[in-house]
């Protein structure tokens, strides 16, 4: 019954009044459980035992890194006067905003009914959770003392007599990123209940039937207990769509709520939340168009998935592009000399290679998304994300150093140059990352079983009333 | 399923098209009568006061109206991109508002000939020219003068009328032609045709309503007109809908589940305008910049504070709890109080967005011109919309989507 | 149809919970569902792999209530933290940052917005499962294997046997004429229900040993250790800085303050005994004794004066110009109003330096009698630094600011504390000196520079309110009064133009 064919079924061709299928190759619902659960009921393959050998090494070294820096202090960096954001706060950015791909397709995505966010929202989310981690740790170890860190929570400290500063973004920041980071983990925790249910059915050894029995909360499938998991599904969705537009939105207020040219400009909050959505994007099309393949999921991730991903990303980008332009222009409309002369440095003073990179990689390399052929094939798409996520970084590299390294005064003026220190947890943070999706696939469900079924009675239902409706 | 039974009437009820001519003669009287009563605010000593709140007055009225037309604008090819079905059935009214925008490049005429032909600072101060404005907007004098104005104002009309008019004429050979194909053109040349409306609209925004204080800027400021235009568009569209259902049209093709979609727009515009207004507002409130902060200081003093105060409870946190429930969002009563109410706060904060400047103060005589202005462009935009609107029927019958949208059921 | 056998264990028979049909797609289940539903039970469910659509109205579920959780804990969450947020900020711990008010609700929105919403998706999530029971592990429909396919692609039916009209055997046939797949009865789960003891055991040694931490540090926080502590941060404990006075093993004296190297000057510092800072050269011999002049002073006073003596800055200063370029340049002794205009001109133009030569054509200062009881140094004649319009700006600035309240604007010794002083007096008030004094005006100028930084009579030592720099200011200034009310007829030049140095004096104001 499961037969999986191979060659791609193109379900990109658009039929005006005729709902896409989003599951190709004639599925049942049996076989659909099957594709998903068995990538963790069998053994994995070879490419992941080499991907997690290069990337388990890197969260070691991200490790010893840490305890490197904890034991000697933040002058392992290469943060200094007057880059005192260095790679840090850039790395913190640039996680946080891939991390909002994931919410975003199960919430924003849930409310306008886009059903094809069902093939890929829980790889998505759990992209978020990891990319959330990776993006908490900075910020963590930045402290400079880590040990105090926890005096950001609002405890009566009976030693201090004080409490934190409620008007300071930073901790705005703890707020935004804290919360996002628990909705969505139990987001996508609720979302996996069916799911692990499925899997405990499924499961041969007893080990497995009573973890996984227990992670699934003794989920029976009662279809009151579905009438309410559905209404929190759809609340969760209307509270996590603000709170992913807050998370970045926070983030921009660490820049711009301070005077720092560059920094301080109205559009930082839309403008961050276009850009991680846009970064967001990317990474789950850099993760997704392996995972597909290695995984054999081309009939759940169907062409239709990826074509839909890449126009977000059009879309993104061309806010991005907007943006860029819109800061530019006011920086001269402005009249403002400090502004003005920052973007011109920031175009064509020392780092302009930066700033180029950055707009090629954002503005323009999506561009190429307008043409069906890169929307088709999945080698150029995924070529095209890489760049995407390149860019990204170094728009965070572009906004953190370059508005930094020209300080007021021309003789405080300095030029970042990253550590060996920096590098490697760059590097690490991607080992950190890599990992813990790495065991996501072994482990859990990679498609939202259960939500793709769903689509599939929906998409049945829509032709048998087509085939009812006749012509108009 | 068949959705044009013959009996069916899709056009306008018959009873508005007749009024057509009296609301334009209202309208036009109200906006006359409007600047009558402008003229006195600034008080005997001060007449050019008078004259530069009728303009403001004008101009946040204009502003008012074309924004609900931007916003179908927007709503059209947004819908085209996304592929939607739901709003089949309703897009047409939305195509029909843009197609509008023509007309407000006409009302427009007056602004530009007083740009073009005299150098009042009353309305754009830039306009006085060089030597009579301050060090700072001298510098922006190679933007900021009446030719370039001008000409950046026909492009920017030009493109959302090549837009409004390229989506209507599609959906009007459709309803003709039944063509399937016309549906994939419209998908495809929507995606362009957001990306060039967007920056008409942003940069827009920046020339039109922007440089009316030609000191200050914000880089946020397109959005802002962005998220109040749909938002007063989804309003507009609640309320139309509701309407023509009331004088017996589109009773089959607007259903409660597209009165919950539209409300459920509504209710994201709200959060989102609030999002975008409270971002501006505390970025600016924060750094504590005297270039940036003034035009709040005109904003927060004579008598406009109040006007602010208003906007953040009825402009947000009133409708955003009376939407909130599922009971009145299906409800179409309800949700038709709602729309008039969001479109009378949308006109509050056009007020506040466009009104206020350092010499202009809150007076109840302004309110009131202020009010008969709105009441007599609001007049000529109904008038004018039924004129434009004449046969043409409400919905795009021969639409491939029309099936799906008739049987569309909001989930949980 | 083959009934599931529980394991006969127990003494009382197992018991039956109710029927399930099964179905291989939603739509047989939702036609059945209604079939059952007309038949008047209520005691109905669907089991599903994911939530059909129609089915609530097929069982006649009614809506929840959930959404009103949702709420009251999202309005908690904004109460929360505007509360905590107002209390720590405003009230408990108020202090200034930024400018900003204590209460700045502008600044608490985003918090409150974070914990409305974690609130209530908390919430949402807790009270789903609370409604629904979970987590629940021991359900009887588990006790059909065939049940395992309710997650993957069947769909059951139960009729549950507390309904009010139940009758297994009216059931079982309403459900077979649904065209189940199956249909069977539910038995009571025989397993038991008592959790093994070792999973207790278990979960409390993971209690217990994830308090471990928390006991250790409770326990070190309350406790006294005649041991010491265990340094993680060894050079953050033991740093190699300590505070003034304290001895160091980093030097070989054992001395945290160090010395300057010898030899050394450094970098914008002059030895203590320069006589920029001084007013006279300490190795020089007094002139007014009548002793020998040195080698040293002779030297001294024939070479430019620039390149012996230490200056503040490095650029030498242009060479002593003849007597007669007084009388070219006028502007720089007539009136330090009139410097602002000389600041505009060129740089290299030594307007200042007619100062010192004032003083040399006033004759041979130096060489006069010291008085009784006055010290007797080897003055300086001439300026240790170059004076131009700049300094004599800051020197009138400085004048008027510390002198002219005793000595006058134009330096008689009627400023106004002396001229109340006496009004009040009465006769025992001794007046300030003069600077037009005959004798004022032939001492050097180091000689006044003495007077301002020790003081005279009556006059407080002006050392620690001027810096050297402005102390030689003072006396540049000194000497530009004294010239100018002494002005000679040739000291105003030809081509004044007074009238337009008047308005740019007003313009620049």
């Amino acid at each position: 019954m499961a037969s999986i064919a191979v060659s791609e079924v193109d379900n990109t061709i658009d039929t005006p009044g005729r709902r896409t299928p989003l599951v190709t190759g004639d599925q049942t619902y049996a076989s659909v459980t099957h594709m998903v659960s068995r990538i963790s009921e069998e053994s994995q393959p070879l490419i992941w035992w080499l991907t997690f050998a290069v990337a388990f090494p890197s969260l070691l070294m991200f490790g010893c890194l840490i305890i490197y820096l904890f034991l000697t202090g933040v002058g392992v960096w290469g943060n200094m006067s007057p880059v005192f954001w260095g790679w840090p706060i850039v790395n913190f950015v640039f996680w946080v905003g891939i991390g909002h791909a994931g919410t975003l397709i199960s919430a924003i995505l849930y409310l306008f009914r886009q059903n094809w966010r069902t093939s890929i929202n829980r790889a998505a989310e759990a992209m978020t959770i990891f990319a959330v981690i990776c993006a908490g740790t900075f910020p963590g170890i930045h402290v400079g003392r880590v040990w105090f860190a926890y005096w950001l929570t609002p405890y009566p400290s009976l030693n201090l007599w004080m409490w934190p500063q409620f008007r300071s973004p930073l901790l705005w920041d703890v707020f935004a990123v804290g919360t996002y980071a628990s909705v969505s983990l139990i987001f996508w925790y609720m979302g996996m209940i069916p799911d692990l249910a499925t899997f405990r059915d499924r499961s041969k050894s007893r080990l497995r039937r009573m973890i996984y029995g227990i992670l699934c909360l003794g989920w029976s499938g009662s279809s009151r207990h579905w009438m309410r998991y559905e209404k929190a599904y759809s609340i969760l969705s209307a509270l996590a769509t603000p709170l992913v537009l807050s998370v970045h939105t926070v983030v921009s207020f660490d820049f711009a709520v301070s005077q720092l040219p560059g920094w301080h400009t109205t559009i930082f909050p839309p403008y961050f939340v276009a850009g991680a959505i846009f970064s967001g994007f990317g990474m789950v099309l850099t993760l997704l168009i392996p995972v597909r393949a290695i995984y054999n999921l081309k009939h759940l991730i169907t062409p239709r998935h990826l074509d839909n991903m890449c126009k977000i990303i059009l879309a993104t980008g061309s806010m991005v592009g907007l943006a860029y332009v819109t800061e530019f222009f006011m920086a001269w409309y402005s009249q403002n000399k400090y502004e003005y002369d920052t973007f011109v440095f920031r175009a064509f003073g020392p780092y302009w290679w930066a700033y180029w990179i950055m707009f090629t990689c954002n503005v323009i390399s999506p561009q190429v998304f307008w043409f069906k052929v890169f929307r088709r094939n999945t080698i150029l798409m995924w070529i095209v994300t890489i760049f995407v996520n390149i860019g990204m970084w170094f728009e965070r590299f572009v906004i953190t150093v370059t508005s930094l390294a020209r300080d007021f005064l021309p003789s405080s003026w300095g030029y970042f140059s990253p550590t060996w220190v920096d590098i490697g947890m760059l590097v690490g943070s991607f080992g950190l990352f890599t990992t813990l999706f790495l065991l996501f696939c072994k482990y859990l469900p990679v498609v939202a079983v259960s939500e793709v079924k769903g689509v599939m009675s929906q998409h049945a239902h829509a032709e048998h009333r087509h085939g009812h409706g006749g012509d108009h | 399923m068949a959705t044009n039974s013959s009996s069916e009437d899709l056009t306008l009820p018959g009873g508005w098209r007749g009024k057509a001519p009296m609301l334009l003669a209202v309208g036009l009287i109200c906006v006359l009568l409007s600047a009558g009563m402008c003229y006195f605010v600034g008080g005997e000593e001060n007449r050019s006061v008078g004259f530069s709140a009728f303009l403001h007055s004008y101009l946040a009225n204009f502003i008012f109206c074309l924004s609900i037309c931007l916003g179908g604008l927007f709503f059209v090819m947004i819908q085209h991109v996304a592929r939607a079905a739901w709003s089949a059935t309703i897009r047409r009214v939305a195509e029909l508002l843009a197609y509008m925008i023509p007309w407000w490049l006409l009302l427009f005429l007056p602004i530009l000939a007083m740009v073009w032909w005299t150098d009042s600072p009353a309305l754009y101060p830039w306009n006085a020219g060089s030597g009579n404005v301050s060090a700072i907007v001298e510098k922006k004098l190679d933007y900021l003068n009446p030719f370039w104005f001008t000409i950046r104002v026909f492009v920017y009309f030009a493109v959302w009328v090549l837009c409004a008019r390229y989506f209507f004429g599609m959906s009007r050979k459709q309803d003709e032609t039944g063509d399937a194909s016309i549906t994939l053109k419209c998908q495809k040349w929507a995606g362009p045709g957001i990306i060039f409306t967007a920056l008409a609209t942003n940069f827009g925004a920046f020339d039109i309503m922007m440089s009316t204080d030609p000191e200050w800027f914000s880089t946020i400021y397109g959005v802002y007109l962005f998220a109040a235009s749909m938002l007063s568009f989804f309003a507009m569209m609640i309320v139309s809908c509701y309407a023509l259902q009331r004088a017996g049209r589109l009773q089959r093709q607007v259903n409660t589940e597209h009165f919950h979609d539209l409300a459920k727009f509504q209710f994201g515009f709200i959060v989102f305008w609030a999002y975008i207004a409270f971002s501006q507002f505390l970025l600016y409130w924060y750094g504590n910049i005297p270039e940036e902060t003034q035009w709040y200081q005109d904003r927060m003093n004579h008598g406009w504070q109040y006007v602010g105060l208003v906007l953040i409870a009825g402009h947000f946190a009133i409708p955003f709890l009376g939407t909130m429930a599922r009971k009145v969002r299906r409800s179409r009563p309800l949700m038709a109080f709602w729309g008039v109410f969001i479109l009378v706060m949308h006109w509050v904060d056009m007020m506040f967005v466009l009104l206020p400047t350092d010499e202009i103060h809150f007076s109840g005589l302004l309110l009131i011109g202020h009010l008969v202005g709105w009441i007599g462009m609001v007049s000529v935009f109904l008038g004018l919309l039924i004129y434009r609107t004449g046969d043409t029927p409400l919905v795009a019958q021969r639409d491939p989507w029309i099936p799906d949208a008739l049987a569309y059921q909001v989930g949980p | 149809m083959s009934e599931h056998q529980p394991k006969q264990k127990k003494i009382r028979p197992p018991r039956s919970f109710g029927w399930m049909a099964e179905y291989e797609d939603e739509n047989q289940l939702l036609d059945a569902a209604r079939k059952v539903r007309d038949a008047g039970y209520s005691r109905i469910d669907a089991f599903t792999p994911f939530p059909v659509h129609g089915i609530d109205e097929a069982l006649n579920i009614r809506r929840t209530r959930l959404p009103w959780f949702s709420l009251v804990a999202g309005m908690t969450g904004t109460t929360v933290a505007l509360l905590l947020q107002w209390w720590t900020n405003a009230f408990d711990y108020p202090y200034i940052i930024s400018g900003k008010p204590y209460a700045s609700w502008p600044a608490f929105i985003p918090v409150t917005f974070e914990l409305t919403v974690l609130f209530a998706a908390f919430m949402t999530v807790f009270a789903m499962l609370g409604l629904n029971g979970l987590p629940k592990f021991n359900n009887p429909v588990f006790t059909d294997p065939k049940f395992d396919r309710a997650t993957d692609d069947r769909f059951f039916l139960w009729v549950d046997s507390r309904d009010q009209y139940f009758n297994a055997e009216k059931v079982r046939e309403l459900l077979e004429a649904t065209g189940a797949k199956a249909v069977e009865e539910v038995w009571e789960d025989d397993s038991p229900t008592e959790v093994p003891k070792s999973i207790y055991a278990g979960i409390a040694v993971l209690i217990l040993i994830t308090l471990i931490p928390g006991a250790i540090v409770l326990n070190m926080r309350n406790s006294r250790s005649p041991y010491p502590r265990w340094h993680i941060f060894f050079d953050m404990d033991f740093q190699p800085s300590r505070k003034a006075q304290q001895p160091t093993t980093i030097f070989a004296d054992g001395r945290v303050q160090r010395p300057p190297v010898p030899g050394t000057v450094a970098r914008g510092e002059l030895g203590p005994n320069d006589p920029f800072l001084l007013g006279y050269d300490p190795e020089g011999v007094a002139m007014g004794k009548g002793a020998a002049v040195n080698v040293q002073m002779v030297s001294y006073q024939q070479e430019n004066s620039a390149s012996q003596e230490p200056i503040e800055e490095p650029p030498a200063p242009p060479p002593p110009q003849p007597d007669t370029s007084a009388a070219d340049d006028p502007q720089a002794s007539a009136t330090a109003d009139a410097s602002s205009e000389q600041a505009g001109e060129a740089p290299s133009k030594p307007a200042g330096d007619q100062a010192p030569t004032t003083a040399e054509d006033e004759g041979d200062a130096g060489a006069g009698p010291a008085a009784e009881g006055e010290p007797n140094y080897a003055w300086l004649e001439r300026f240790p630094l170059p004076v131009d319009a700049e300094l004599i700006e800051v020197g009138r600035r400085e004048f008027e600011q510390n002198c002219a309240a005793c000595h006058g604007l134009a330096g008689y010794g009627d400023g106004l504390v002396s001229r109340r002083a006496t009004e009040l007096a009465q006769g025992y008030w001794l007046q300030p000196t003069s600077l037009h004094e005959q004798r004022i005006i032939d001492q050097p100028v180091g000689r006044i520079y003495y007077t301002i930084t020790h003081g005279k009579g009556k006059m407080a030592p002006y050392a620690d309110a001027l810096t050297p720099r402005e102390r030689w200011a003072v006396v540049a200034y000194v000497r530009v009064l004294q010239r100018s009310q002494n002005a000679r007829p040739e000291d105003v030049p030809a081509d004044a133009d007074l009238a337009s140095a008047r308005g740019d004096d007003t313009t620049n104001r």
